[in-house]
């Protein structure tokens, strides 16, 4: 700004009553228009309304203001949204000012009024104070990488893979296991449609298998990020799976040839599979691999033991040699889809899961329920192998309970309905099927319904959860419940207990999380950046979040959220260049020794040293820069500074905060 | 380190074999124990009366324990034993309680200290003695089938920091293998003893013991091994008693963890106190042919 | 009869339930959720008809009162299987105390047993008298049994626990 005198509006929204019900805006107002170098004050019902921002734009250009301050809530919220109308308006978007009267003020100080506006006025005050010294920024231009890595291969990361794949991105899917599919991979039918899951599943693992413009990485793991939005450097670390992909054929001699049995924990353990495995019948990339920790070779590292499946495989696809390799990638953006781990129910000691064979988890239910699985899908007692006269469902297993989770996993009840409607589907009418539930929850489409038809069905809905479960000297399974309807206590003789455990948080959400600067909810799943304005993104620029990782969800929800993020990550990438806020660090040459210190210590390699003169200096990389402010806080010359928060602009803010300026305002 | 021994009440008063086997059993594991100098309730039934009271008892017991110069405590009884620790805890989460405490300890130039350690009969053994220990330092038998019942309160509630797991513990079970005996699993063991209800429902009281003597007595187990004085005395005193609830003759031996383990170390019936069970204990000690 | 008389016509107290959490230090132990779970392990449930689960309600609601004066309060048997396995970590055993408490203070009627082991006590220091065992012929006591004699609380002892009994 070339010696212009500067003209600030300032604007108090009233949020309704949000703010309003506790501010006095008028009198802040009032105050407002007392403050030196302020031209008019207003205050409004909504200033994030179309008439609010157009007084706003109106006043820009009738009085000539070049600052606006806006007193309203969180930056969060509607920062873009003023900058944008002012932007319309001619101004520079970064002369508008946000003070915070709704998170800062009216919501904590609900009860004092008076206290409420008078911290209000020091903040509007310190607003104006800030305004003042607001430069003129531009946002910077940054080409990106039209490529995205997905991580993850479940359905969520199937989906968006291939809807950004279609969208004419290049995709990287990388998955931790030997096929991708993920948990839905293991489940016989799902709710509330009863089709089989492996149906709606198998076709699209096809299709990513075939895509053109999807890079299947199995048996893979993310190991390194670096860069920003729309150029982040990834390293994958492809394990070595010991049989060569393109030559293996899926044919499965090796594994009828290999002597080692493996417990199969695609089957939950329930059946073994071999050394030497293709993960299940339907897996993509069709492919064997070689678990190191049970093949007879190599756990003894000797040529001369076993190689059976070396002399049979007909392809020459078997690969003792093999070594794990590091893929160096380049991607405008990230998508995770790590999806969940299920609650281990032998935490909740009292229902002796782990103790008694017959206590099963839900997803050891799928595998016996399923055609594929280990019993062929008859629904039997693991430990008698035989019929059961008598099953019960126990709800909220690890959920809804302080001692592990306190969320809803809200996925229990609906499981449980629908392994209740297939168990009476599978064993006939002459079972005894109880559910005991706390709340039963089918608020999904179409979900209430499914509970009628259950109902239907004769099951036992028991209103009430049993304390324990204990075995009784015949071996089967014995619990009282107390039922809320009838006021009376049940008596549950029971074959099978299947505890409907809840989904928890991925173990790997620890590093995954570190690696990708993605922050963690309470609940210790992925956060998104805002519950309602963007609930696909993770508070990182450029990290997408789908799937199970970011919360407990169905089906439906999981690829509804992961085409949601997959738009988002076409939006972000399809102009091939992004526009990033100008809030970086910049060096004054003038001052600055080239001490190396703001270099050493930048976490995104942002800063470089350079020959000046005789001398030298930092200088910023301004792509790399995330403004951090790192450097300017070590600066010990004060030389490097971080535009749109520099030293003169808080410190003048400061100044104000108690006490009105010297002199008057 | 010293160890101080709190008995409680009941055992004090009747349980004098719980009493006679701890005594006897202890200094051969190579622990002396040094008794409190008074008799004193932990609180227990003024619980119900005035919280604060029966915190106030539980504070002088662990601030005698303290001006012995012990630095743990030792108390078999599970009754006294949670509501010692509830009172620890009370104590150390509440100021105001703390402050109140201490105040009437001083009173008797008594002192709270906040490091003494509590044991029960069950983890002091298994602990702090070691099972290794026990198992080197007895004669164990063979062929012998024994029900073991831990209580309520040394188990529950977990939170508070309690002697075993919840809901499937171990150590009574582990302890009773080391002497060489196999333990039973049964549906009841979790079970309470009913004793509580001896202050206000004492049919009751009975019912609930014979309801797990007489699973016990379809399992044909030969024996039911106890470690709370409550337990002791509704299942081995009120055996008689409970067995009138249930309608069937039980005559299941009933004996402490502790002297068990003293014949096992080959200490004398009568120092154990076996010759006052009041349950059929002639059949277990012919089993074992002592 | 009407159908009104069917219904209680008791008010809820929530002066009274104030009082009950203070007891407790907060809502924490009465926070429940109704998963019956508790009731449904209750050791006091099948034979004297203790509902952990209504307990937490009517405190939650405030008719403590009734509660305060119902017999159903000395029916517990402190197993601490409610609290143990409670979902939400509340603890009907923990409301049940405080509810004994607050009927003690009322001078509601209380099984006569708790106030004579109060009594005994301030006499002797233990909650307890001596008994002799009998068995066949023979009875035995500590002395017969060579048992250490346990001494008698200090002087001051009394004072001090009539003073801890004031507490509210």
């Amino acid at each position: 700004m070339a010696a212009c005198v500067v003209k600030i509006g300032v604007y108090v929204c009233h949020c309704g009553l949000n703010i309003a019900g506790t501010v006095d805006v008028a009198k802040v107002a009032e105050y407002a228009e007392t403050l030196s170098n302020v031209v008019l004050a207003k205050h409004y019902t909504y200033m994030c309304s179309d008439p609010g921002q157009r007084m706003i734009q109106e006043d820009i250009k009738k009085h000539k203001l070049n600052r606006i301050v806006i007193a309203t809530c969180s930056p969060r919220m509607h920062e873009e949204t003023f900058r944008k109308a002012a932007e319309e308006a001619g101004l520079n978007p970064y002369l508008v000012e946000i003070v915070n009267l709704r998170e800062h003020v009216s919501w904590p100080h609900g009860g004092e009024p008076e206290k409420a506006t008078e911290k209000a006025k020091a903040l509007v005050r310190m607003g104006v104070a800030r305004a003042r010294l607001l430069e003129l920024l531009k946002k910077v231009k940054v080409a990106v990488e039209k490529k995205v890595l997905v991580v993850g291969g479940g359905i969520a990361g199937i989906q968006a893979s291939l809807d950004m794949a279609n969208a004419g991105l290049s995709v990287y899917l990388v998955e931790k296991q030997p096929s991708i599919g993920g948990r839905m991979a293991q489940l016989d039918k799902t709710f509330p449609t009863l089709d089989c899951s492996a149906c709606i599943l198998t076709p699209k693992m096809v299709d990513v298998g075939r895509h053109p413009n999807i890079t299947l990485l199995t048996n893979s793991e993310v190991a390194d990020v670096k860069g920003f939005v729309g150029n982040y450097e990834v390293t994958v670390l492809k394990k070595a799976r010991y049989v060569d992909e393109s030559k293996c054929v899926g044919c499965e001699l090796c594994v009828k040839v290999c002597p080692v049995k493996v417990p199969d924990k695609f089957n939950e353990n329930f059946s073994q599979t071999r050394a030497v495995s293709i993960q299940f019948p339907q897996a993509v990339p069709k492919v064997a691999s070689i678990d190191p920790a049970y093949c007879l070779r190599l756990k003894l590292g000797k040529k001369e033991v076993c190689g059976k499946c070396l002399q049979v495989c007909e392809a020459k696809a078997i690969d003792f040699e093999q070594k794990p390799e590091e893929i160096k990638l380049k991607v405008g953006g990230i998508l995770i889809a790590v999806g969940s781990g299920v609650f281990d129910a032998s935490k909740m000691a009292e229902y002796g899961y782990g103790r008694f064979p017959d206590v099963i988890s839900n997803i050891e239910f799928e595998r016996i329920s399923d055609a594929s699985g280990p019993t062929g899908g008859k629904i039997v007692s693991p430990r008698t192998g035989k019929h059961p006269k008598s099953i019960a469902f126990i709800q909220c297993v690890g959920s809804r309970d302080k001692r592990f989770h306190e969320y809803c996993c809200r996925v229990g009840c609906m499981i449980s309905l629908k392994q209740a409607i297939l168990a009476r589907g599978k064993l006939g009418e002459d079972v005894n099927i109880y559910v005991c539930y706390n709340d039963l929850r089918s608020f999904g489409k179409d979900c209430e319904e499914f509970y009628r038809r259950a109902r239907d069905l004769d099951i036992n809905f028991v209103a009430g959860i049993p304390s324990d479960i204990r075995r009784l000297a015949d071996g089967t399974l014995y619990f009282d419940v107390y039922e809320r309807g009838t006021n009376r206590l049940l008596e549950v003789h029971a074959d099978i207990v299947v505890l409907a455990n809840g989904l928890v948080p991925n173990i790997d959400l620890d590093s995954i999380g570190t690696m990708f600067h993605a922050g963690r909810s309470a609940d210790g799943f992925l956060l998104e950046a805002h519950p309602k304005l963007r609930p696909l993104e993770s508070s990182t620029a450029g990290v997408f979040l789908a799937g199970t990782c970011q919360g407990p969800k169905d089906i439906p929800d999981t690829v509804a959220q992961a085409s949601g993020a997959a738009a988002k990550v076409v939006d972000l990438l399809s102009a091939g260049e992004i526009e990033l806020e100008p809030l970086k660090a910049v060096v004054d040459e003038e001052f600055c020794s080239g001490c190396d210190v703001c270099r050493s210590l930048c976490p995104f390699s942002a800063m470089e040293i350079v020959p000046k003169g005789e001398g030298k200096t930092a200088k910023v990389i301004e792509a790399m820069c995330q403004g951090c402010g790192l450097c300017a806080a070590a600066c010990p010359s004060g030389a490097v500074k971080i535009q749109q928060f520099t030293d003169r602009q808080l410190l003048a803010q400061v100044q104000v905060s108690c006490k009105e300026p010297e002199g008057g305002s | 380190m010293k160890t101080a021994v709190f008995w409680g009440c009941r055992i004090l008063t009747s349980q004098y074999a719980y009493e006679m086997s701890v005594r006897e059993v202890m200094p051969k594991l190579g622990v002396e124990l040094a008794d409190l100098p008074e008799a004193l309730c932990c609180g227990d039934p003024v619980k119900s009366v005035n919280d604060f009271a029966a915190t106030y008892l539980s504070a002088r017991v662990m601030a005698l324990a303290h001006a012995l110069d012990a630095g743990q405590l030792l108390v078999p009884c599970n009754r006294c034993h949670f509501t010692i620790s509830e009172a620890k805890r009370s104590i150390e989460g509440d100021k105001k309680v703390s402050e109140k405490v201490s105040g009437m300890l001083a009173e008797e130039k008594l002192e709270y200290n906040p490091n003494m350690r509590l044991w029960h009969v069950i983890d002091f053994l298994h602990g702090f003695v070691g099972l290794e220990k026990v198992k080197k330092a007895v004669k164990p038998w063979k062929g012998l089938r024994l029900a073991s019942h831990v209580g309520c309160q040394i188990i529950r509630y977990s939170d508070l920091g309690r002697v075993d797991n919840a809901e499937n513990p171990t150590k009574l079970d582990e302890l009773i293998g080391a002497v060489g005996a196999e333990t039973v699993d049964y549906a009841e063991k979790l079970d309470c003893c009913g004793a509580h209800l001896l202050l206000s429902h004492v049919d009751t009281a009975f019912s609930l013991a014979g309801a797990k003597l007489r699973s016990l007595r379809e399992l044909g187990v030969d024996g039911l091994v106890v470690s709370c004085p409550d337990c002791g005395l509704m299942y081995d005193f009120k055996q008689k008693d409970a067995a009138a609830t249930v309608g069937v003759k039980l005559e299941i031996p009933v004996v402490y963890y502790t002297q068990l383990l003293g014949l096992a170390l080959g200490i004398d019936q009568e120092k154990l106190g076996l010759h006052l069970n009041q349950s059929p204990v002639d059949r277990l000690l012919m089993k074992i042919s002592v | 009869m009407s159908l009104v008389d069917l219904m209680s016509m008791a008010k809820p107290n929530l002066k009274s339930r104030a009082k009950v959490f203070s007891k407790l230090k907060g809502r924490d132990l009465v926070n429940c959720f109704q998963c019956i779970k508790c009731t449904s392990g209750c050791t006091a449930l099948k034979l004297l008809e203790l509902k952990p689960h209504e307990v937490e309600k009517l405190a939650n609601l405030g008719f403590v009162d009734e509660l305060v004066a119902s017999d159903i309060l000395w029916t517990c048997v402190t197993c601490l299987k409610c609290i143990q396995r409670c979902p939400q970590k509340a603890s009907p055993y923990h409301v049940i105390m405080a509810l004994r408490n607050l009927a003690v203070e009322r001078e509601v009627k209380i099984p006569e047993a708790f106030m004579k082991a109060v009594s005994q006590v301030l006499e002797t220091g233990m909650a307890e008298a001596y008994q002799k065992i009998a068995k066949g012929t023979e009875t035995f006591d500590r002395e017969s049994l060579k048992l250490p004699r346990i001494g008698s609380p200090r002087e001051g002892f009394q004072a001090l626990f009539l003073k801890a009994l004031e507490e509210k």
